[in-house]
Parts: structure tokens; sequence; C-alpha cells
């Protein structure tokens, strides 16, 4: 790294006095501009306006034109150097030396978001148990909790009975497979961005404090994304689905294999060879 | 972190390449007239058999195959300049040229035929219903388009005749080309909204 | 830490800059393509619209500070709200914006100009040109009846009000075609910024190392093409309506006045984030600057950025909540509206995380980073409220929503951008802007900012409308009105100190030096003001702080990328 960086120094503060190409000014994009303003000026007092506009960009096209082909109208601006420091001001007091921990370098290894993801459509698969298990006892029906969802989806369905919604219905189950499915993949896919967050328990995070962040999340939205759920929707059921989504969505992002960070790579060699542990698994204050 | 000087970061001393400022720009050209053209085919298609008079597209649209077999192919043509200009055959350069400047005129005398034939026979404006409305600002905003890239084209290959085009030009002529393709795929998505769905 | 010192850039000018007095130097500033010039003119030029704009809100506020004022004619009061709203997006804002944006991207990146130099020039003219063609409405009235013709519809020039029939004359013309060029220049500028950032960068600036300001300009400006683009068209439609008779928004017709509404509104709420994303860019700047901390969660301020963008993009029916649109419509776009607050909030904790624990320093630019920070947050806070449909069925078109817009666009943009002045300005002249008119600039703004806007809401959820000319007394908005009123006026006087500090500080400010905020990005690696070619010769990244790496060589960021 050090030589890298002394190169680029070099590199920028070599003495090196010459010309420097920079486009010629030119008067005719301004003269196009008033040209078109004219037209459109002429457009609200009087089309003589316009024609003139008109006169102005034909000039104004072919200058410019003129500028750029057959070759760019460059003029040179002689350079002479000199060096211009840069040094922080701040940099007078001397800083009590650092540890190897002046830089959090947080977190070493994580998952990767497709961990996430599997981890979601595995949740959402088991998620259907809790939630046919629901059905069951309270309307003895496994197909309840699928109208239910699909009824989210349905505004026709807004004033069905329960009856109604314990029956088995083709359409029912397929929005509902697909409100689902989207929602599982999503919620994997976010739970998979926030991992980095919290990568040493997965299934800690997945299966209590992402169910409650979703729940809380949902609970304050329901109302307006689908009342029909929401007047319908049992709490403790919920919860529990989602707890038991979480702890599977964990386990199988706890079977992925995890991922390196770029900050990885700024750890010393001996850590990354495996031989000496990292030393960010330290809990050191901040 | 004493050590972590002492690791070498893979130095890749790959060439610097940025890509070109003419692709790029023209590629954002593009964005932002699509996104006009957008505008005028969902105006298009929202008052579709909403007009409160005749004549309906039905009656008196008929298909510009003519004119959509030129434009369409002048994209080929175009396409063959550039290639022609990048292995520094101007020869080839200019005929291909001349083919996509011909092809794309034959496509704009179509229209304004279709254009005479509905003014002038029908008896459609811009003003006589939401049909005229539309039709005529879409057709017409996509053969200004037309007309442009005529006339840039028109104007390389004046000067490629005139012998000042040379392999050097290759990617400005290929930022032309980029336009007119466009030019060809929003043709294609009028055609469809104009005279097949809209029929 | 021990002191280092190390040359980057080797610069100089060969002999003083030999401007040509008279004029010579009016023709110097017309035919210039430095972006750097460009840059100071759109700033300048935005700065004069700003002044013309605030005198208009000023006069709308005496007219409105007691009941059943005469003040100012009820058509006067019309064009006085319609010129101010226009004049402030598409004149003001828009410009100082991307002038601040022509000046620095090509310093942050090392370049030596825009990818299109002439474009540029040309992008600016039209701008400016169409300002001028609005304002022109005062003047050349058609028939010179009254006081010339200015366009009165109100800056979304709801259809079909806009009709030749409504609206005779050249008033609402003047209004389309002013906002017509201008919506061209800005997709050219547009157009140059994305070149610029993607195909100018130095060597080493990898997209993943380029500044965020820079970032976020481009994603602002690739929301540009897919959004101002509408507004065109739209506006090509709506000439076409007045001069050639077409139907598009002519209701006789069977034409639809709520498309001109879909049409407008899905410029006009994405416009709002590319205001607001170049101030995010100030922000990400200064903060870390001044809590002397790199930003917090780089990546994630980008990924936000792109979000904002892309979710921005489908929630402009939030505007039409009244028009009816249905259930579903409704449900979408309410949620849509409330996801857009998700990234937002992401760049407001990482605001926060770059503050804490920083060794914070309360320079002006940072004053108002962290009056933006605040006054953003309630801002956003009211535009939650709003979002909810049901809500916004109560208080659309209501001084509420006055309220929560211009919390928005002065306690946030403006803010930001009166950050981003103290903080460039000696970049871009080499002094330094005097710090205490700064303090007394900030404190007076602060007070007559949330005298205005806090007391605004007020009024609004008292059922005061949007627009309205006069009220009677005994409503219960006198009191409001009044101190909103007060607020105008302190406000006013600040912005005076401000212009005052910027005139003043351009002769007898501090010299600045090329780095006076100890600073990590590359603009501050040349000098103040910079020579016309930037840097004498390309400099290198090696991280996305070039200037702390050679600031601090035994600590360097690029050993943790």
């Amino acid at each position: 790294m050090a030589e890298h960086e002394s190169e680029s120094i070099q590199s920028s503060s070599v003495p090196h006095a010459s010309a420097v190409h920079l486009p010629a000014p030119t008067v005719w994009p301004m003269v196009l501009a008033l040209g078109i303003a004219l037209i459109c000026t002429g457009m609200v007092t009087h089309w003589v306006i316009a024609l003139l506009g008109l006169l102005l960009i034909a000039p104004a096209v072919v200058g410019w034109f003129r500028e750029v082909l057959p070759s760019e109208n460059l003029v040179h601006v002689s350079v002479s150097t000199q060096i211009v420091p840069v040094s922080s001001s701040r940099a007078a007091r001397a800083r009590s030396p650092h540890g190897i921990n002046h830089r959090k370098l947080l977190p070493i290894e994580t998952f990767s978001v497709m961990a996430g993801i599997k981890g979601g459509i595995a949740g959402g698969t088991a998620m259907i148990l809790p939630a046919a298990l629901y059905g069951v006892i309270r309307y003895h029906s496994i197909w309840y909790a699928v109208n239910l969802l699909a009824a989210g989806g349905f505004v026709s369905w807004a004033g069905q009975s329960d009856a109604f919604l314990a029956q088995f219905h083709l359409q029912g189950l397929l929005a509902a497979s697909a409100i689902h499915g989207t929602a599982s993949v999503l919620i994997g896919l976010l739970y998979g961005a926030m991992l980095p967050m919290y990568p040493r328990k997965p299934i800690v995070t997945a299966g209590f404090i992402a169910p409650f962040l979703w729940t809380g999340l949902l609970y304050s939205a329901l109302g307006v994304i689908s009342p029909i759920l929401d007047q319908r929707i049992n709490w403790l059921w919920f919860v529990l689905s989602q707890i038991f989504f979480g702890l599977v969505a964990g386990y199988v992002v706890n079977l992925q294999v995890k991922v390196r960070t770029p900050q990885f790579q700024a750890l010393p060699f001996v850590v990354r060879a495996g031989i000496h542990t990292s030393s960010a698994d330290d809990e050191d204050p901040l | 972190m004493t050590q972590t000087n002492a690791i070498p970061i893979s130095a890749d001393e790959q060439p610097w390449v940025l890509p070109d400022k003419g692709i790029v720009g023209m590629w954002c050209l593009i964005a932002a007239e699509a996104a006009i053209f957008l505008i005028f085919v969902v105006a298009y298609l929202y008052y579709l058999g909403k007009s409160l008079s005749g004549p309906t597209p039905a009656q008196v649209l008929e298909l510009p195959i003519l004119g959509t077999i030129c434009l369409l192919s002048s994209s080929l043509t175009v396409h063959a300049a550039v290639t022609a200009l990048r292995r520094a055959d101007v020869r080839r350069c200019s005929l291909a040229l001349g083919a996509t400047v011909a092809l794309g005129s034959i496509f704009l005398l179509t229209t304004a035929q279709e254009w005479h034939h509905l003014i002038y026979e029908v008896g459609l404006t811009i003003q006589t219903n939401l049909f005229g409305t539309t039709y005529f600002s879409l057709v017409g905003l996509h053969a200004t388009h037309v007309i442009i890239g005529l006339l840039l084209l028109s104007a390389v290959l004046l000067f490629s005749l005139g012998g000042h085009v040379t392999a050097h030009h290759a990617e400005r002529l290929e930022v032309l080309s980029l336009y007119w393709h466009f030019v060809d795929a929003v043709w294609i998505v009028v055609f469809l909204v104009v005279y097949v769905i809209g029929r | 830490m021990a002191t280092s010192t190390t040359a980057l850039e080797a610069i100089d000018v060969t002999g003083p800059t030999s401007q040509p007095p008279g004029p010579g130097i009016v023709y110097q500033w017309l035919t210039t393509v430095d972006h750097k010039k460009i840059g100071l003119m759109y700033i300048v030029y935005a700065l004069l619209f700003l002044v013309i704009a605030g005198v208009q809100a000023m006069l709308m506020r005496i007219q409105l500070a007691v009941p059943n004022n005469h003040f100012v004619s009820p058509q006067t009061f019309n064009r006085l709200f319609t010129m101010h709203g226009t004049t402030m997006i598409f004149f003001v804002a828009v410009p100082v914006l991307f002038g601040f944006g022509n000046y620095l991207i090509p310093l942050m990146i090392g370049a030596r100009d825009m990818a299109f130099p002439r474009l540029n020039a040309f992008s600016f003219w039209l701008s400016a040109f169409g300002g001028v063609l609005l304002y022109l409405s005062y003047f050349a009235g058609s028939g010179l009846y009254g006081a010339g013709s200015a366009p009165d519809v109100g800056w979304f020039a709801y259809a079909p009000l806009t009709s030749k029939v409504f609206s005779p004359g050249h008033s609402t013309d003047y209004w389309t075609l002013a906002v017509l060029l201008s919506g061209i220049g800005t997709t050219g500028t547009a157009v140059n910024i994305v070149a610029t950032a993607l195909c100018m960068r130095c060597k080493g600036m990898t997209l993943n190392r380029m500044p965020l300001l820079v970032w976020l300009y481009t994603v602002a400006s690739c929301m540009v093409f897919v959004v101002v683009s509408p507004l065109s068209a739209a506006q090509i439609m709506l000439c076409l309506d007045r001069y050639l008779g077409s139907h598009f928004f002519d209701t006789q017709a069977g034409g639809s006045a709520v498309l001109w509404m879909h049409f407008f509104w899905i410029f006009g709420h994405p416009e709002v984030y590319i205001l607001i994303l170049p101030t995010f860019a100030f922000i990400n700047e200064i903060v870390p600057v001044f809590s002397r901390k790199a930003i917090f969660g780089y990546p994630a301020m980008v990924a936000a950025s792109v979000g904002i963008g892309f979710v921005s993009l489908s929630v402009w029916a939030h505007h039409m909540f009244t028009v009816g649109m249905g259930p579903a419509g409704n449900t979408f776009f309410v949620f849509a509206t409330m996801v857009v607050s998700v990234p937002t909030g992401i760049k407001m904790f990482n605001w926060l995380a770059t503050i804490w624990g920083g060794k914070v320093i309360y320079r002006v630019p940072m004053l108002f980073s962290v009056g933006f920070l605040f006054q953003f947050l309630i801002a956003g806070l009211t535009g939650i409220m709003l979002s909810s449909a049901p809500f916004d069925w109560q208080l659309s078109a209501s001084y509420f929503v006055v309220a929560h817009f211009h919390y928005v666009i002065v306690g946030g943009i403006m803010f930001s951008l009166f950050a981003a002045f103290y903080y460039w300005y000696p970049k871009m002249t080499g002094r330094m802007m005097d710090e205490t008119l700064g303090k007394w600039h900030f404190w007076l703004f602060v007070i007559g900012f949330h005298l205005t806007f806090d007391f605004m809401h007020i009024p609004g959820l008292l059922g005061m409308p949007r627009r309205v000319y006069t009220y009677e007394a005994g409503r219960g908005w006198e009191v409001w009105n009044f101190i909103v009123g007060i607020g105008a006026i302190v406000q006013g006087i600040a912005t005076l100190i401000f212009v005052y500090n910027l005139i003043h500080s351009y002769f007898r400010g501090k010299e600045a030096g090329p780095d006076p905020w100890d600073a990590w990005t590359l603009e501050w690696a040349t000098t103040s003001p910079p020579p016309d070619y930037n840097f004498a010769m390309e400099p290198t990244a090696t991280s996305a702080r070039p200037l702390w790496d050679l600031k601090h060589p035994d600590d360097q960021d690029s050993s943790y990328e």
C-alpha cells in the first residue's frame, strides 16, 4: 500500500510546466439559445421577433458545428506550476498512539443477501403450518387463513362471512400464494440486507427480533394496506407464525456459508490466514 | 494497525478506461426523449375511442407497410455505415449512408402522403376530434425526429462524399446511428399503438 | 497523528489572468464555456430571481397579514402566487442547484471541464432566457391592458383554466413557453452531469470512490430525464391546444383535465426529489467535514439515493387524492408515498451517525446543516401525515399543505443551500464569508422561518384554503396570519444580511487559501478560486477521501477499502 501511495504523490507533484488545452470560448451556444428564446417570444408577441430568432439560429448552428468539426477548437492555457501544500491544519497536536481498533471493522464476515432470500423462502413454506393450524383450531378449516390473506387482495370479499372464508376457493388459493410468496421473498431480501448488522446469531435475530419488527410495521400499516385483514386478524397467532417463520429462516441462513466483507482485506495477514483470531471479535469499548 | 501497511493490496494496474461521453450523452438524451414519447403514447391510448365525433381510426387509417419496412431497414444500413467506417471503408460508408437517407425519405414521403389523404380527402385535422389531436401530435412528433435525423445523416453524407469523413469519425457516427436506431424503435411502438392496437 | 505535508497539486496561473476591462469582460462571460463561470452565472442568476420571488412572497404575506385587506388587487394576487411558485421552482431552485453542480462536479472528480462544455453554456442560456421571457410578461402583455399579462393560473396551471376560453390573451403562453425553455435547459445540463460523472473521472476515481455529492447529482440528473421530459411533453400539448386548437385538455371535446394533473404531477412530485437530492448532497459533504469523521454508511447512502430516485417516480398521485381515483389507486399511492420515507430515514440516521461521536465544529455551514436536519425531519413527518389519503381529504389545498411543502423547500432545500454557500464561497471567490454576519443570518433566518412556517400549519388545520385573496375576520385565522407575516419580514431581513455578506466578503473577506475547512475532497486540492484548467496535473484518487490519504499517510482510507 505504501508503495502505491508514494507513487501517486510522486506522479502528481512532479514540477511540470506546460500548456493545457481547454475548449475555446464561443458565442454560438448563447446565440442559439437566444434564437430559440426569440422564437418563443415571437409566439407571444409578434411574428417578426420569431423571424429574427430564426435568422440567429442559422449562423449559430453552423458556427457551433465549425467549433467542433473538423477538429475541436481549443485554446492553449499555459501553466506554470507552484506547489500547493496539502496538509491538515488540525494535525498540530500529536495524538496518542492508536491501537488496532481505532477504526472499527465490522463485520468481517457476514451472510450474503441470497442467504436471506433462501431463508425467506424456507420460512414462508414453513409458515403455512402454523397458519393452517390456526384455521383448523378456530374455524375447523385449513382454508380460512388462505382466504383471509386473499381477501386482502380482493376488495369484493370484504363483507363475506367466516363460513365463506372457511371454504375452498381456487382464486383465493392462487391470490394468497402470490401474496405470500412475494411477501416471503421480500422479507427474506430485507432480512438478508439487515444481516450484516447482526451477523452472529441469525436464529435469534430472525426468530425473535425480526418477527416483532415486521409485526410492529404491519400492525401500524395494515389498516391502510388492507382494512379487511386488519379487522379479522388474530395478532397472537400472527406473531406466533412470524416467530415460526423466523426460526426456520434463521436456521436456514445459519446453514449458509459466510462471505467476507471488504473489510476483511484490511486485516493483518496472520488473521486472514486463520493463525490468529481476529481482534475485531474482542469486545473493546468504543 | 501498523501491519496493515505491509499487506499489498492487489495493485491492479489496469489501464484507466471510461465510457465514451458521446455514447453516454446520447443514451441520456434517448432516455429523455423516450419519456416524452411515452407521455404522448399514454395520451393516445387514454383518449382511444373517447372522441365525441368521427372519423375513427378504424375508418381512416391503413397500415403503412411500405414506410415501416423502409424505416426499419434503414436501421440496418446505418449500422452498415458505422461498421464500414470503422474499417476505414469510406466508399461503402457513403453508400450505406445514402441508402439510409433514401429509405428515411421514403418513410417520410409515405407519412406525408397519409397526412395529405387525412387532411384533404378525409377532412381530419388536429382540431377535428381527440383522435385527430392525439394522432397528429404523436405521429408528427415522430416525424419531426425523423426529419432531424435525416438532416444530420444528409450532412454526414455530404461530408463523406466531399471526402471529409475518416475512420476517426466512427465514434461520432456511432452516436448518430444510436439516435437513428432510437427513432426506428419509437416507430415500432407508434406503429403498434396507432395502427395495430388503435384500430 | 504527526503532521504531514504533501504536495498534491502544483498549480499557478502564469501571470495575472488579464481580464479585459469594460465590454471585453461582458463578452468573456457571454462566450465562456468554462464550467466554473457557467456555474457562477447560474448561481447569480438564481439569486436575482430569489430576490424577486422573495419580494413577491413578502407582498402576499402583507396582503394576508390582516383580514379584509386590499393591499394588492385580486388579479395581482393571483399573478403573485403564480409567479412566486414558478420562479422559485424553475428559476431559483433548479438553476442554483445546477450552478453548484456545474461548479463542483468536475472539481470533485478531478476533471478539467464538463463532458460537453458548449452544451453546458447552451443549457444555461436557454434557462436564463426562459426566466427573462417569463418576466417579460409583466412588461409586454398582449395589448398592454392592466399591468401587463403575467400568468395567473397557479404554478401547476390546472386544466381547463389554461384553455383559450378561460385564459385569453398570452399570459398562460408566457408560462408554458418559459417553463418549456427552462425544461429543455435542465435536460441539457442533466445529460452533461451524467456524462461528466461517468466519463470524466480522474484516474483511480472508481464509482465507489466518487464523492457522494457527485453520486447524488447523478441520480437527480437521471431523474430529470424521466421526469422533466413529461412536463415538456405536457407543455407541448398545452401549446398545441392553445395555438393549433387541439383538444388534449379541452373538456368540451372529451379531453381530460385529470390527464393534465397526472402529467403535471408525474413531473411535479419527483421534481421535489430532484431538488432535495442535491441538497442532501451538500449535507453529505458538509456534515463529515465539520464532524471530523468520514461519512457513515457510504454504500447505504448511495443505495438510499437510488432508492429514493426509483420510489419517488411512483408517488405522484398523492397530490390528487381529492380527485377520486378509487380505493386501489389511493392505496397504492398512500403506500408508495410512505415507502419513500424509508430511504430518506436511512439518510437521516446516517447523518446522525456521522455526527455521533465526532468532534463537531459549529461554524456557519454546520449550523445551517443542523438546521436542515431538524427541519427536514419535521417536514418529512408532516409529509407522512399528508400521505394518508383520509387526512389529505381534509387538508388538501389548505395552508397546512402550503406550510408542509415550504418546510421542505425553505427549511430543507434553502437551509442546505445556505450551508453550501458558506462552505464553498471560499473556493469560488478565494475569500471567507464573514462569520459574524453569517451567524446573524442563521439565527434571524431560523427565527423567521419557524415564526412563518410553524404557525402556518395552524390556519391550515383551522380550514384556511390556500390561494385565497383575503378572508373575513372572526374565523380564528387573524393571529396566525399576522405572526406568519412578521416571520416573513424577519426572513427577508436575514436574506438581506446574507446578500450583503456575499458582496461584502467578496471585497473585504479574509483570504481563504486552498483548503480553509481542512476537507477531504479534490476541489480543495487546488487554489481558490481554481484556475481555468482546475488542476495543472490530473490528480489520482486513492480512496473516497483522496485528501485525507495525503494528509494522513500513516492512516489511509485506502487501506480499508
